[in-house]
């Protein structure tokens, strides 16, 4: 008998069977929390406005809507900044002009049958003026689940503007989907902590996949 | 030729305890009475709520603002007294053969590494799991057992099971408690490191409570499987006696994850004033305490038997 011969039942069938178990036991719950976790980011609630249709998600805070916004929700769970979905309807007009930073009244129309230039261009100089440290990252035609569509790729710094606020600014990636529809723009758009981008893009593409207009 | 040989030396044995045989040096070693064990223990207690008092007293009087470097420091600092204070407390109630120190030591260092190199990203990289669980009171306490609960106790679980276990100190059950909890105080001091790091100027005052009470959490609930790993390594269990001891730990600290984080959802809810963000942690702290009653319980259960069957 040796030193590592202690009576033990480790080296049996039985143990082996057990050490198993443990290791598919395991598994199974990190399995079962994993479709926890699906279920919960797929939990949507239905939303209805203006004659746009979508699955919002469950839970998530409703902001009042702002200037041409239909729907702004924003994930309160996420760390930083949190990743917000908003519906914008950019409707169409005869006799106005639309990128007039002087008269802000009438920022939100763009001419009737505007193109997707017209919309992005008018979309770009909301941005810049609205979010600090706005840029351009990307643009392009795209086809989103069978609608043509724009996308604009931008990235801009989220700040609390009191000057108390002892965090750090926050750097959020957007992105604008743009839909022509008759003499309106529908602009839905994402907005994520870069850190969380890529990880919360799937959800926002389950949101835009339910929207119907 | 004698028929046995020593558990700890494999020199010739004379006398046995339960199923193991002990050379008259190391019989001697594992049955001396130690009467200052109970006084030791008290004496840990109550210098661990000095820590916490003194801690709380001085944050509360001096307001340091402490930031950078410092605040590392002392955050450190604050994870690692109630671990190491713990972890004398849990080793002291070996009494049969107490562990070498070096391989406590050993799978403390292993628990805080599988900590920080494992568990930590994917309960936070791969789950996501603070984006999610708290969206309701089913989901947080499933998702704090299911995810948090199973990944933090299979790693202690693991850090025990693949190292020390097949070695001859593990040479009586109580030992399976007395590494998990070793391995529990190396995940609880990654924890709380890493709590502090993340909220750079937490109040030290208030966070060195969480601190201990999250120690003793991780450690009393390691101990749970820590008991089932010990018994499994001397008795004949059925296969699913392993699976049951990580899964009541699982549910023991799914259950203290999902009491401590009623602190979070009353710190975003609109209920006033009235709300009482501390009640959370007391809960948990409760659930701690029993568990470690228990995990006491079963020591001196185990000694208890091994002695008598001397």
């Amino acid at each position: 008998m040796n030193a590592t011969s202690v009576p033990s039942k480790s080296n049996s069938t039985a143990f082996r069977f057990a050490d198993l178990a443990v290791v598919l036991v395991t598994l199974a719950a990190l399995l079962a929390g994993w479709l926890l976790k699906n279920s919960v980011e797929n939990r949507s609630i239905p939303f209805e406005s203006s004659g746009l249709r979508a699955q919002s998600p469950r839970g998530w805070l409703t902001s009042a809507p702002v200037g041409g916004e239909v729907l702004h929700v924003t994930n309160p769970f996420a760390s930083g900044f949190g990743t917000t979905y908003s519906l914008q309807l950019v409707p169409g007009s005869l006799d106005k002009t639309y990128a007039d930073p002087q008269k802000p009244d009438e920022f939100t129309l763009v001419p009737r049958d505007a193109t997707f230039g017209e919309v992005t261009n008018f979309l770009t100089l909301q941005h810049a003026q609205a979010l600090s440290d706005f840029r351009l990252l990307d643009q392009k035609q795209v086809t989103v689940f069978g609608q043509p569509a724009y996308e604009i790729d931008y990235v801009y710094v989220e700040s609390n503007p009191d000057l108390t606020h002892n965090q750090l600014p926050n750097i959020v990636r957007g992105l604008d989907y743009i839909f022509l529809n008759g003499d309106h723009a529908i602009v839905a758009t994402y907005w994520a902590d870069e850190k969380a981008f890529e990880a919360d893009m799937g959800r926002f593409l389950q949101f835009l996949k339910s929207l119907e207009f | 030729m004698p028929d046995h040989a020593c558990c700890v030396c494999s020199q010739p044995a004379s006398s046995s305890i339960g199923s193991r045989w002990f050379c008259g040096k190391h019989h001697q070693s594992a049955t001396r009475e130690r009467p200052h064990t109970w006084r030791l223990s008290f004496l840990l207690v109550l210098g661990l709520v000095t820590f916490v008092g003194l801690v709380y007293l001085l944050d509360l009087l001096l307001h340091p603002a402490l930031t950078g470097t410092p605040l590392i420091l002392a955050g450190v600092l604050l994870a690692l007294v109630p671990a190491f204070l713990w972890m004398v407390f849990f080793y002291l109630q070996d009494r049969i053969e107490p562990e070498p120190k070096s391989y406590i030591l050993g799978v403390f260092l292993l628990g805080a590494l599988l900590a920080s190199a494992v568990g930590i990203p994917v309960v936070e990289d791969l789950f996501h799991v603070s984006k999610w669980i708290y969206t309701d009171t089913a989901t947080t306490l499933l998702g704090s057992i299911l995810v948090v609960g199973f990944i933090q106790e299979f790693l202690k679980y693991a850090a025990v099971r693949y190292s020390v276990y097949s070695s001859a100190e593990f040479d009586e059950a109580t030992d399976g408690v007395i590494y998990a909890t070793a391995a529990g105080l190396g995940y609880a001091t990654v924890l709380n490191l890493q709590f502090v790091i993340a909220n750079g100027g937490v109040a030290l005052g208030s966070s060195v409570i969480r601190m201990v009470v999250v120690a003793l959490a991780q450690a009393s609930f390691a101990g749970i499987t820590g008991y089932f790993l010990g018994r499994a390594r001397f008795e004949k269990k059925s296969w699913w006696w392993l699976p049951s001891g990580l899964a009541l730990a699982s549910v023991g600290n799914g259950l203290f994850n999902w009491l401590r984080g009623r602190i979070v959802q009353t710190g975003i809810s609109l209920t006033g004033p009235s709300t009482n963000p501390w009640l959370g942690l007391l809960l948990a702290a409760v659930v701690a305490l029993v568990t470690l009653g228990l995990i006491l319980w079963l020591i001196r259960r185990n000694i208890r038997t091994a002695l008598a069957a001397k």
